[in-house]
């Protein structure tokens, strides 16, 4: 039962990432930071249908996260889905196509191998 | 030989007022996860059994300020990484924003003084040598979607 609770925490989060990066990527660099301006950026998040995908993405990881704490613990919980920082790099190199070069790789993997030592 | 030649010219748009507003916006995603967190974590410890009663639960939930202040921050967290994604690759934001594991690390060390074993002291390093190489990445490298290009 707790790997299934890893494997959807992990995929609906990698998927719910992605699709944030590919819907905010659509509005262009964000300049203004006058209260319009911000106001105006909070509204796209809530009503862009590629960010709200991507939301309920992450949403849904992290409910199922707290079902996996549920039935194990944190020191399983942390490390068992730390592996999502590669999918979520490998899927940022082979779907939206960002240039992932040895020092982005390097970095992914050991933040993750960091993160499996820090909940140990 | 094409995506060189794209992400080359992305690097010398990237002026120096990126840079600083790319710095803004790591600390606040960082600080405001940590902070969330911690806040939400202590406002749970004084939170019934949710078997008391659903309704008494959520009542209690949503009153309880240190639950509703980690709440706050951790919208302000998501709006802000959201916000980060418009100029940076998810590739760049999510393990430069994982330095949140070493501010956590820190904060229970000094303001609830927690012991860290040695174990979590390398994992911390490891993380930390993990965000700085890909700190040294240029933020953003692809193409904007067919169509957006300015």
């Amino acid at each position: 039962m707790k790997w299934l609770w890893v494997a959807i925490t992990v995929i609906s989060g990698t998927i719910g990432d992605v699709l944030c990066a590919r819907g905010m990527a659509m509005h262009g660099e964000l300049d203004d930071f006058r209260p319009t301006g911000i106001a105006r950026i909070l509204r796209y998040m809530v009503t862009h249908k590629i960010v709200l995908a991507g939301i309920a993405g992450d949403a849904i990881s992290f409910f199922s996260f707290l079902a996996l704490l549920s039935v194990t613990e944190l020191n399983f919980a942390v490390p068992a889905t730390a592996l999502s920082y590669v999918f979520k790099t490998a899927l940022a190199r082979w779907y939206l196509r960002e240039h992932v070069g040895w020092g982005r790789w390097a970095g992914a993997l050991l933040v993750a191998f960091g993160i499996v030592l820090v909940s140990l | 030989m094409r995506q060189t030649v794209v992400s080359s010219t992305l690097v010398r748009r990237q002026s120096a007022k990126l840079n600083v507003k790319n710095r803004i916006f790591i600390a606040l995603v960082v600080i405001s996860n940590t902070m969330g967190t911690v806040l939400l974590g202590r406002g749970m410890t004084q939170m019934p059994d949710f078997a008391s009663g659903a309704f008494a639960y959520i009542g209690r939930f949503l009153t309880n300020p240190w639950i509703v202040s980690g709440i706050a921050l951790l919208v302000v967290w998501m709006a802000a990484q959201l916000s980060m994604l418009t100029w940076a690759d998810l590739s760049y934001v999510l393990p430069v924003t994982a330095s949140y594991y070493i501010l956590t690390a820190i904060v229970s060390r000094f303001f609830l003084a927690e012991r860290i074993s040695l174990t979590r002291w390398i994992g911390i390093a490891v993380i930390s040598l993990g965000v700085m190489l890909v700190s040294h990445t240029p933020p953003r490298t692809h193409e904007l979607p067919e169509g957006l290009l300015e």
